[in-house]
Order: structure tokens, then sequence, then C-alpha cells
């Protein structure tokens, strides 16, 4: 066999592999998105209509962008898109900064009790939603919270972390308590498939832990940060598991407060997909639109021209 | 334990720092870096603990004592046996398709993760971009969008109210794609993909002997982090199925809260329930963990 | 582009799900000879074992029962499958969805099947089924509305049961006054089918239906009569305000801070539930009247068995429907393992209905009895199309009324205001009253 040329683009480059690679992903995509989010897309310009006008059967009609009208021209939608976009600003940066901070810790060799720290902070990713009302109905409602116990042992009045001041706050908290974890082991796992030669090296020049930190392996993370920032800005701005659970709790939360729990009223509790359909794709072009940009910006600085 | 080189600063480092006195300095830091994991761990602990506690009170007391308190009068054997008696066994069925929900689930999507996030990361192929960008593209459209459609699609071809309709719509993890790219970026580096083609070796067995050991860790923060997704997923068989008997255990101790009128909803059971339903994640979890000490280059466990 | 792409992609599968067409389901692929298999949503609890009854002394037809969602949850599910092309034949569905599974083409009209069980239930009944004379269903349960309160602790407060509500409003003041962390009762924005039991015992309705065209008034005499009248004991304080179903509102049932509910005859099994502490200690009453000496009560609840339009056995189905719900062993079966209170007027005075449920204390023997005649003066809501949209708009605007201090009977207009508009958009005559 003639020996390659000893550049990366040889003559035996493979052309398939790739794809065969990538086929199944391919396959599933098309399957289980392309496909389903074309039908969202179709169904978003029909609606149903009876004609006759009492108690007759819709049809499903083409009513073009009659939907998207109705919902652009809500004010409701408006506000839940500001109040999404606040929220996303105050949760953010708070989990990804928890999340970093615990995984360069847990990666340093200066804490203890890192093995129990680090399943503790992860358990709270693994704790199942259903009881997650439950959870929280017991931990933020006055009357059997942990919290007025101690505000009465302390003599200040009773503090309804659920009242509209104190809401937003409270559904972050849920957010960042639940994701924190889930990011930490990502960046975690990155901060692990570092040779440890490279902190030897540092070592010896005398580098101190923190030193280390900041410019060794927070800039070895970069590509993990971005997309965990990125990910996390996505679902951040399609919240709806934290706002579900605790609407129940309190009036404070309406199912306009977030706009995916606007998308999920008219699906599945007003019967009306078309409605939904035209709301998530506003929300996906509105969240394409902020992604693209963030990811344009960084994309460079994180995965390099090239390997 | 490592190699003594890495754990404690030579004298040399300690030099390096005028004006500290060196063993406080490093007990400082020592107390406020554990300090800062222990309040965080803690704090994540705490509506954990309620779990267990909760579960552990009686249904007379679940609602008249402190939150927090643990109970005393046997609840939690009450409530695994009332949660055993409920409907003949029924909550062990739903564990069991949890099972095989999560785990058939997660390791088909670390096999599809892998190869993709390798492709994306070692090769250079038209259409690699465009890949991409489908991939961030599918996170866009959430799947409280895309449920009924994917419902309507399955039904058309006769799979909905299977074991399948739950299954393979969550093969599929853009999350997981995008790790596996970023693990595959940094721990394989080209010369080795190319000193395996110098040696004559094909792709697949490129990818299967040299590329997936390396991968261990990241792998292994895949399948972890997939499997808790599928083990607590809701709404995908939720809107999937509609025989009672091939829900998970989300979907079952859901039904379970809500019962009908004038049926007690049966909240000490649920809540056993829940409690079950962590402790494999926790064992999970402590199992996989070992794979992510090892050291990728010489193979020794890292401390 | 996409729809292109969509439609040659959807051929493909179809063709090749078509080959795979007998893969899974609820097979009701029977043929006309031998024995016919049903399929039955319902959340009935045991529902199971009634059916086993049925199907032990029905080997032709043969009901097979799931039970995969409640409430709501399980009409969305139905809907969904009926659009896929596979419903269940038969249904478990709530009086207020009714109209939605009507105006989508979901149920059928079995009105010819049910000749033989009309006088089995009342004119009010047979409404909450019947739309422009046609009957979509076999009513299955009611939850005529009544009041429950607890005994021990009237008592101990020196309280008469209320008969009127101005007399249930001075009784609140007066608990409150005795003792601040006290309510006499709740008010919940979560829950509008309470609400509506409410508005229809004092008259109104939110929907009307002339055969042609519907009239909507959701904000009427009555409804501003009923909101303006709990909007003023909320805004007092002597009534609480915190959400129902959650661990604070049964903790505080649980620790008699709140001495009564404004229920339905459903209520005993919830209380068991979650004040599972004060069991024996509760007793109920009619429901507080308008007027003086008046019987009149509303709905809260309430389910019917439907048929699928789509279902190959319509006879057959309805023929089940009906004896679920009015032949004596089925209702028998219904009331001692669903724990459901029936609709029809013999279930109600069944036999099956002689124990006392525990949470009520040993005096209240004669519950069910009472429990008859109350229902007796039920006054019927009539449902439009689109009730989901108008109770998911009482979610918000009466949880802002809540939240903010504000007026409920804007709250109403705000319900008035959205469900005329989802209706017009869905190409609903309304005339305008």
């Amino acid at each position: 066999m003639p020996a390659s040329p000893p550049r990366w683009y040889g003559a035996r480059v493979p052309r398939i592999a790739p794809y065969a690679f990538l086929t199944p992903a391919v396959l599933l995509f098309l399957t289980f998105f392309a496909v389903p989010g074309g039908y969202a897309i179709c169904i978003s310009l029909r609606s149903a209509k009876v004609s006759g006008g009492g108690i007759g059967v819709r049809e499903e009609q083409f009513v073009g962008p009659e939907t998207y009208t109705r919902v652009l021209s809500d004010v409701e939608f408006w506000a839940g898109l500001g109040r999404m976009l606040a929220y996303a600003a105050i949760v953010v940066p708070v989990m990804l900064g928890l999340a970093l901070l615990f995984a360069l810790l847990l990666d340093s060799s200066v804490a203890r009790a890192r093995t129990f720290s680090r399943i503790s902070i992860f358990l709270p990713y693994a704790v199942p939603g259903v009881v997650a009302t439950l959870l929280w109905g017991f931990l933020y409602l006055p009357t059997t919270s942990p919290l007025t116990s101690l505000t009465d042992v302390m003599g200040t009045g009773t503090i309804n972390l659920l009242c509209s001041k104190a809401i937003y706050f409270s559904v972050a908290n849920v957010a960042v308590w639940g994701g924190t974890g889930f990011n930490m082991i990502i960046l975690y796992t990155s901060l692990r498939s570092v040779p440890s030669e490279i902190y030897d090296a540092a070592r010896i020049d005398g580098c101190g832990e923190w030193r280390m930190a900041r410019s060794i392996k927070i800039p070895l993370l970069t590509p993990a940060l971005v997309m965990t920032v990125l990910f996390s800005t996505i679902a951040t701005l399609q919240v709806f598991n934290e706002p579900m659970t605790l609407r129940p709790l309190t009036t404070s939360i309406s199912w306009t407060w977030m706009p995916m729990m606007k998308i999920y009223r008219d699906g599945f509790v007003n019967a009306d997909p078309y409605t939904a359909a035209a709301g998530a794709v506003i929300l996906a072009c509105a969240t394409l639109v902020l992604s693209l940009t963030a990811l344009r910006l960084v994309q460079r600085r994180a995965f390099g021209e090239d390997r | 334990m490592s190699t003594v080189a890495l754990s404690t600063p030579t004298a040399a480092g300690r030099a390096g720092r005028p004006g500290f006195p060196g063993t406080g300095h490093r007990n400082l830091h020592r107390f406020l870096a554990t300090g800062v994991l222990l309040v965080g761990a803690l704090y994540c602990l705490l509506p954990v603990l309620w779990v267990f506690m909760a579960a552990t009170r009686t249904r007379e007391e679940l609602f008249s004592s402190f939150s927090l308190a643990p109970g005393w009068n046997g609840g939690l054997w009450e409530n695994l046996r009332d949660l055993n008696d409920y409907r003949g066994g029924e909550f062990w069925r739903w564990a069991a398709n949890s099972v095989l929900y999560a785990g058939a689930g997660s390791v088909l999507s670390v096999l599809v993760s892998a190869a993709a996030g390798y492709a994306l990361a070692v090769y250079r192929f038209p259409g690699r971009g465009a890949v991409f960008s489908a991939v961030l593209g599918a996170v866009l459209l959430p799947q409280v969008a895309l449920a009924i459609p994917q419902y309507l699609f399955l039904s058309r071809i006769g799979l909905a109210n299977t074991y399948w309709s739950v299954l393979l719509p969550g093969i599929l993890s853009p999350y997981g794609i995008y790790l596996m790219r970023i693990y595959a970026s940094s721990a394989i580096p080209s010369e080795m993909v190319e000193a395996a083609r110098l040696d004559g070796a094909r792709e697949l067995r490129i990818f299967r002997s040299v590329a997936l050991p390396t991968l261990v860790p990241g792998l292994v923060t895949v399948f972890l982090l997939q499997f808790v997704a599928s083990w607590n997923n809701f709404l995908l068989p939720y809107v999937m199925l509609s025989d009672d008997r091939k829900y998970p255990m989300t979907v079952g101790l859901f039904t379970m809260l809500n019962q009908g009128a004038n049926q007690p909803a049966l909240y000490s059971l649920v809540i056993a329930g829940a409690l079950l339903a962590v402790l494999p994640l926790v064992a999970l979890f402590l199992f996989l963990q070992r794979f992510w000490s090892i050291d990728l280059v010489s193979g020794a466990v890292k401390s | 582009m996409r729809s292109k792409k969509l439609a040659r992609t959807a051929g493909v599968m179809f063709l090749i799900g078509s080959l795979a067409a007998c893969s899974g389901g609820s097979g009701s692929a029977g043929s006309q000879e031998g024995p016919v298999t049903l399929s039955f949503w319902s959340w009935v609890p045991n529902i199971d074992k009634v059916v086993a009854t049925w199907n032990s002394s029905h080997p032709d037809i043969q009901v097979e029962v799931s039970k995969p969602a409640q409430g709501d949850a399980l009409t969305t599910k139905i809907l969904a499958a009926d659009k896929a092309g596979n419903p269940p034949d038969l249904m478990q569905a709530e009086y207020q969805t009714l109209p939605t599974l009507v105006t989508n083409g979901v149920v059928a009209d079995v009105t010819s099947h049910l000749e033989s069980v009309r006088g089995q239930f009342s004119d009010t009944v047979w409404s909450q089924v019947t739309f422009g004379d046609k009957r979509y269903g076999v009513p299955q349960d009611i939850g005529p509305m009544m009041f429950f309160y607890r005994k021990d602790l009237f008592a101990k407060y020196d309280l008469l049961v209320p008969t009127t509500w101005a007399e249930y409003a001075a009784t609140a003041e007066a608990v409150h006054a005795k003792d601040p962390e006290v309510h006499l009762g709740g008010f919940s924005a979560a829950d509008p089918g309470w609400f509506t039991g409410l508005v229809s015992q004092a008259g109104g309705s939110w929907w009307s239906f002339d055969g042609t065209s519907w009239g909507v008034r959701a904000d009427d005499a009555a409804g501003t009569k009923v909101a303006d009248f709990w909007d003023g004991l909320v805004r007092e304080g002597s009534i609480d305000s915190s959400a129902w179903w959650t661990p604070e509102w049964n903790s505080k049932l649980d620790q008699g801070k709140i001495l009564s509910w404004v229920s339905a005859v459903w209520a005993p099994g919830v209380l068991s539930g979650s004040a599972p502490k004060t069991g024996g200690k509760w007793a109920a009453a009619p429901l507080p009247q308008w007027r003086s000496g008046e019987n009149v009560t509303g709905f809260w609840g309430g389910s019917s068995t439907a048929v699928a339009a789509r279902s190959k056995h319509v006879a057959a189905a309805a023929q089940f429907a009906q004896w679920l719900n009015t032949d004596p062993a089925g209702v028998k079966g219904l009331i001692a393992q669903g724990s459901v209170y029936p609709a029809s007027t013999s279930g109600q005075s069944s036999p099956a209905l002689s124990e006392t449920p525990e949470i009520l204390s040993a005096d209240q023997a004669d519950f069910y009895t009472r429990a008859e005649k109350i229902a007796a003066g039920a006054r019927a809501f009539t449902w439009g199309p689109n009730v989901n949209v108008a109770y998911s708009a009482f979610n918000d605007a009466f949880g802002k009324a809540v939240q903010n201090r504000t007026a409920f009977s804007a709250g109403l207009r705000s319900i008035q205001t959205a469900v005329v508009a989802d209706m017009k958009k869905s190409g609903f005559t309304i005339s305008e009253r």
C-alpha cells in the first residue's frame, strides 16, 4: 500500500465515513424534529372553524397569517416575553456562575468533602417533577414552610415567598436549584479531560490553585462554557416546568406568565393547537435570533479554526 | 492517591508567595473552598431531604407536623406497603417501564450522539455547518410544541401507544451531540486518528478502538444525563401512551395524585414513590462517577 | 418547501405504516361475526372491576378499560387520538367538555339508542348531555353542591349552620372576629367549576343556545351577584383566600383553621385525603340559599359515558354505556368500587349508598338520603363549545383580582371578552343580547 502523503488532507481522506456516522442522528432528526416541526408550522397557518354557527362540527381550513396577527397583538404575550427576558437575566448568570464555581472547586485539590458535595449538588436534577409541586408547596407556602418557623422564632413577620413581589426569585430559585448540578457535571467532566501534565507544569512554575483556575482551567473550559451558556439560555427562554409547578400554589402566576405556558395552555388545555403552533414558531424565531447572535460572537473562539 | 507532585505544592511554589505563612494560607483556602461546597451541597439537599422526611410520615402526620420533621410511627413502612398494594403492584410495573425507557434509550442515545459528535469533531466535510445548525435548531422547537405532531405522526405509522413511541423520539439528544463533539475535539488529537489511518485501520475501526475508549468520561456523562432526563421525562410518555400499564413512574405517580372526584389524593404514596424513583439515580451516579477519575493519557486513576 | 418535504415523507411513512398497521392498538377491528371488543377510557377508581362484571355476562361484547388521565387531561388525549384516527370506543366525558367534543366531531349522537332509559334520569341531568335536541352520552355521575362543616368546631365557636348566604357572611365575620387565625371557609380562584355551580344556583348560566346561535353572558346579574358576594368576604379577610388542593390548605383543614367547605356530594372522599386527622368530625347540610326556604343548588363536576363517532360499534358501545349507568349491577359497582354518586334517580336510592363516609360524624347516617333531596333541586348550567377557554380565563382573571384586590366582577367581564372573542374566531354565531 503506498504511503499516504504526510498531510492531514491526504488522498485517503474518507468521503462517506462522516455521513455514515451521522446517518442515525440525521434520520432521527428528520423523523422526530423536522417532520413534526414542519407539521407545526403548517397548522400554524390553519384553524378550525364551524360552518353554520350553531352546534356543527369544526373543520380545519387555511387561514394564513390570521393566527400570527392575533398572537402578536395580544398584550399578554408581550408581557410574558418581557417577563421571560427578565427571568433569564436572573437565572442564567446565577446558575452558570454557581455551576462553574462548584466545578472548579470539585476539580481542585484544595477542597474537601468533594464526593459528598458532588452527589448532593447533582441530586436536585434527579428529583422527579411529579412531586415538585408538593415539595415546593411545603417549602414555600407560609403555613407549612420551615422559613415561617424561622421567622416566628426571630419575631419578624411571615414572609410569603409566593407573593407577586417575590415570585420571580422563588421561581428562579427552583430553576437554579434544579439546573446547577446538571451544568456543573458537564463543566466538571470537561475539566477532568484535561491531562494532568498541564497542571504539573503550572505548579512547578509556581502557580497557586486560584491562579491556575483563572488562567488555565477557565480558558480550557471555554467550549463547554459556551455550550452550557447557549443551551441554558435557550432552555430558560423556554421556561415551562418551574412556573407550571408553582402555578397551582399561588395566584401570582397566570397562564400567560411565560410564553411557553401560554403555548401549553393553547395546545393542551384550550384544545387549540393552531394558536399553540403559531406561538411556538414565534418563540422559536425569537430564541433563534438571540442564540445565533450569541453563537456567532463566540463560535470561532470556542471551536477554533481547525483541529 | 495520585503521584506526589500533584497535590502538595513544592517548596518552590510556596516560596513564590512572599509574606504569607505557608500552611495557614493553605488551610484558609481549604476551609473556604470546602465551606462554599458544603453550603451549596446543603442548600441543594434541603428540599431532597423533605422527600425523605415526608416519606417517613404517616398519612395523618403528613400535613399536621413540621415540614422537615421525620415520622417515627412506622410511616415509611406503611407508605411503601400501601404503594405496593395500589392496584395490585402497578407501581413496580411502572418502575420496570422506567428502567426500559431510560436504560435502552440512554444506551442508544449515547451511541448516536458519540457517532455524530465524533463525525462533527474529526472530519471536514460539506454540510458540516448545516448539520451543526440543524442540531441547534432541534432545540429551538421545544417538546411542548412537538409532542402532539410527533404523536400524530407515530399514529400514522401505527406506533402510538407502544413502547417504541416513547423510546424513539427520546434517542436524539442535541445536547448529547454537542457534548460529544466538545469532548471529541479536546480528547482526540488529529495525530491519533492520522496515525491509525496510516496503520491501515478503517474508519469504523478507528472509531471503535481508538476514539471510543478515549471518550469514556464523556460517554459516561452523556449516559448519566440522558438517563436521568428519560427517567424523569413526563410529557413525552404522557402524550404518546394511553395504556396505563406502559406508563413510566413519572406519569403513573401523576395519575395517583389526580384520582378523580371523591377519591383522596394519595399524597403519601406519591411521595414514597418519588423517593423510590430517586434512589436508583443516586446509585447510578455513585457507580458511574469513578469513570470521571480516569486519567485519559496514563489510564491511572486521578485523585 | 417544508410542506413538500412533509408531504413526501408522510407519504412514504404512510405506505410503510399501512403495511405495519396491524401492530398495537385498541382493537376495535372485530369482524361482524364473533365477539366485539370495545376500548373504554375512564378514570373512575376500580372501574376495571365493574367492567369485569359486564364482561363475564356479555361474552359477545367485551370491554377493555384503560386509565390514561383524568378530567381535562383526558379530553386533550381524546382529541389528539381522534385526530390521529384511533379514539377509544367509549370515554368518560365530563359534562362541561361535551360541547367541545361535539363540535370537534368526536362523539356520536346516541339519541336513538337511549330511548329505553329515558325515564332513568331527571330532565336537569339529561340537559347536561343534550345539545340541540340530540343526546351525546349517558349521564354517569353528578356533583350536587352541599355545605360541609366541622360539627365540633361549630359547637366550640357557638355557631349556627347558615341557611342563607346572608347568614353565611355574618357567620364568617363573627368567626374571624373571634379568632383571626380561623376562617369559616375559603374562596378559590382556581376552581371555575365551583364558581359556575354557584352561579347556576343563583339562576345564571354563562352560555345559552337557542338552536341556531349562542348567547354568552358571563357578567349577567346572577354571576355578578355571586362574584360580588365573595369579593366582599375576601376583601374583608373573613374568608381564607389561599389556594386549594395545596399542602397549606390541607394543613389548615387538618388543624381546624378552616371550619367549613362549600363543596359537592363527593367532598367526603377528598377530605379523607386532605385532612385525615379530622375523621368523624364533619357534618353535611344543604347549600346556603339566596332566598330563605328555597332548596336550590348547582352542580360541581359530573361526567357521562360517551361513544366515539369513529367507533365501528356504536350500538354495542351504547348498550354498555346504558348498562354501566342504569343497570342495578353496573350502578352498584360504580358506587361500591368507584365511590361515584350516580346520576340516575334509581341509583341515588341504591342500597349500595348505605355506608356513611368516615369523614362524617356518626349522626350523619342519612347523608345520602338528604343528598338525594338536595340533588332534586339542582339547576343546570348550559355549557358552551369553549369551556376550557372560559376556565383558563377565569383562573387568570380571578387570580389577578385576588392578588391585586380588584373587583371580581371585572374578572367576569374579562371572561366574557375572552369567550366571545374565541367563539367568534371559531366561527360560532353569537346573538348579542
